[in-house]
């Protein structure tokens, strides 16, 4: 009988599944693993905390593990057995960018995995690249910003067409920091005050976000679910560069508000809240399991004023004619502003991709402008920095349809400053400012 | 002392039933040692004597718990628990698979000298136990896999 292995560690085991269903498989990367913590939740906060960490490193810098992977190995990463690919992406992560794991505890944990995994034969392999990295660790440095920063070179070069090369490289450095998780407090539900003390009760780390006053940047928490801020409903997940756009929206006593894309609601509860109990907001969106998100999100935090439904952007209900005096259209979109947080996204996105997301937002725009009564406005914001979904969606739209910008001017607070606002439209770029990247455009629809 | 050839899967002996050893012969005594030899070399943790084709009731085991096993017409009297993990073969190179063995073994057999002993195995033991008896009586690990035999080369079969 041939010789049996030591058990690799748990969290690595879990790593290694969750890793595999996401690169090998395409799933995606903040479903796969939250669906891995909620599963394993006796697990210490410090492992959970880690688990977390590998993947989304090991994600998020895919493409530079694998050149160094290809420099050190044999077998190019793109023959590799699954399994195999996966346990030295994994490991080299740790190797160069968690310094406090030993070098060799890594490989030994690597060779386990591997021999656990019914890989016996690889395990020389397996130490032997992986050795071979921890010797030359300091020595990888790439000229190129595909490998340096971990992003496909297509995205690069759109980006290169479409802003000055130091703005993209900027937004690369940006999308690889570390980012807190921004709340936006619930005012109507409690105070500001009372709402840090309860998170720090519970050993958050809390700030206040230089963008927002009412949104919180939180550090160092284990798992959101279980703070009695977010059971109490005080709290939500939003970017502030989200809440940026209820804000622009701005409504008035008794605003009858749709949202068309709008689960899982976080944009419409600030308008609800903005409400104060008076008016109405309808979040609709595709799906049941998206409605049900929102509905989720009502129940905990108790708005009267706000309501969910099933219903396909792209179709027109005759009931809404030029009924609202707001409509939000957060559209579906590339999502290259959030690229920080969800790292997945620069993976699976695809030229092609981009051009039927263009025809989807301009589908649902002409549709959400017969929604909006005359004088009413129509809020367009998607999470990207794309400027086809973007800067030229909003002149195709002008042109098309009988509306006008609507100035930003004051709305978003002093700390942002860009020239467009006046013109009613204004594209947040991460690494300029401490948010995801953004875009927003206002327009008001003419009186007669 | 020498290393002898491992038969490997599809070779008949490996299917053979083993006869029962009478005497310590030289011959038997040199076979032990090269059988040790050979597992050593191999990073082996048990290996049986029809795995270097000699038709003998002759296992040895070394599963680094500071004891080196001969075990001569073994009979397994005793088994409880059950332990379901990795199992790999020396003449079966390359290849993995999952299998559930008892946890916890006893079997009698002789020693290097004849002499009638009983052994107790848990875990690792009591698999290597059970993995070498059956190779006396023509078994592989290979029939009792669970799922897939795994194989171990360094790039994806096309």
């Amino acid at each position: 009988m041939t010789k049996p292995t030591t058990k690799p560690t748990e969290s690595r085991e879990i790593i290694l599944d969750v890793l595999m269903e996401i690169l090998e498989k395409g799933g995606y990367s903040h479903v796969i693993l939250r669906q891995a913590l909620e599963k394993y939740q006796y697990l210490e906060k410090s492992d959970r905390a880690f688990i977390t960490r590998v993947v989304e490193g090991t994600i998020e810098y895919r493409l530079t593990i694998d050149a160094i992977l290809d420099q050190c190995s044999k077998v190019s990463v793109a023959k590799m057995k699954p399994v195999i690919r996966t346990i030295l992406r994994m490991s080299v992560y740790q190797i160069l960018w968690m310094d406090r794991i030993p070098d060799s505890a890594v490989c030994n944990e690597a060779v386990n995995l591997t021999i656990h995994r019914h890989f016996q034969g690889l395990k020389g392999f397996v130490n032997g690249v992986l050795r071979t990295i921890v010797r030359q660790k300091d020595s990888f440095t790439f000229t190129d910003w595909s490998r340096r920063y971990s992003m496909p070179d297509w995205l690069i070069e759109l980006w290169k067409r479409q802003y000055p090369a130091a703005v993209v490289e900027s937004m690369l450095q940006a999308f690889l920091e570390d980012i807190p998780t921004t709340v936006r407090c619930n005012l109507d539900k409690a105070s500001m005050e009372e709402i840090s003390d309860s998170l720090e009760r519970q050993g958050v780390e809390v700030t206040v976000s230089p963008l927002a006053p009412h949104a919180l940047l939180l550090e160092h928490y284990d798992y959101l679910d279980g703070l009695e801020a977010f059971q109490k409903g005080w709290i939500q997940v939003q970017d502030v560069s989200s809440g940026f756009a209820s804000e622009v929206a701005n409504p008035r006593a008794g605003d009858q508000i749709l949202d068309v894309c709008g689960a899982p609601g976080g944009k419409s509860l600030h308008l609800a809240d903005k409400l104060k109990g008076t008016g109405l907001v309808v979040v609709r969106d595709l799906t049941e399991a998206k409605i049900r998100l929102v509905e989720d999100n009502l129940e905990r935090t108790g708005f009267t004023n706000l309501r969910a439904e099933v219903w396909d952007a792209r179709e027109f209900d005759p009931a809404w004619e030029e009924k609202a005096d707001i409509v939000m259209a957060d559209l579906p979109c590339s999502g290259f502003g959030i690229i920080g947080k969800k790292p997945d996204i620069k993976y699976q996105a695809s030229p092609e991709k981009l051009q039927e997301l263009v025809k989807l937002q301009q589908e649902i725009l002409t549709v959400a402008s017969r929604y909006v009564k005359p004088g009413g406005k129509l809020i367009y914001s998607t999470c990207t920095i794309d400027r086809m979904e973007n800067e030229d969606q909003r002149s195709w739209f002008l042109e098309h349809f009988p509306f006008e910008s609507s100035s930003l001017t004051g709305l978003l607070g002093e700390s942002i400053s860009e020239e467009t606002l006046e013109d009613g439209y204004v594209q947040l770029i991460p690494g300029r400012y401490p948010c995801d990247g953004f875009f927003i455009a206002a327009f008001q629809k003419h009186k007669d | 002392m020498a290393i002898r050839q491992v038969r490997t899967i599809g070779d008949d002996i490996l299917t053979k039933e083993c006869k029962r050893v009478k005497e310590i012969t030289p011959r038997v005594q040199e076979l032990i040692e090269d059988m040790f030899e050979t597992m050593y070399e191999t990073n082996g943790v048990g290996l049986a004597a029809p795995q270097v084709g000699v038709l003998k009731q002759i296992v040895v085991m070394d599963v680094d718990d500071g004891n080196q096993y001969v075990l001569i017409n073994p009979e397994i009297i005793e088994t409880s628990g059950s332990q379901t993990g990795p199992e790999g073969c020396l003449s079966v190179p390359g290849k993995s698979g999952t299998v559930t063995r008892p946890n916890h073994v006893k079997v009698r057999a002789f020693d290097e000298n004849m002499e009638e002993y009983e052994l107790e195995g848990e875990e690792l033991l009591a698999r290597c136990i059970c993995h070498e008896c059956a190779h006396l009586h023509g078994q592989l690990f290979v029939d009792l896999v669970e799922g897939d035999l795994m194989d171990v080369n360094a790039e994806e079969e096309e």
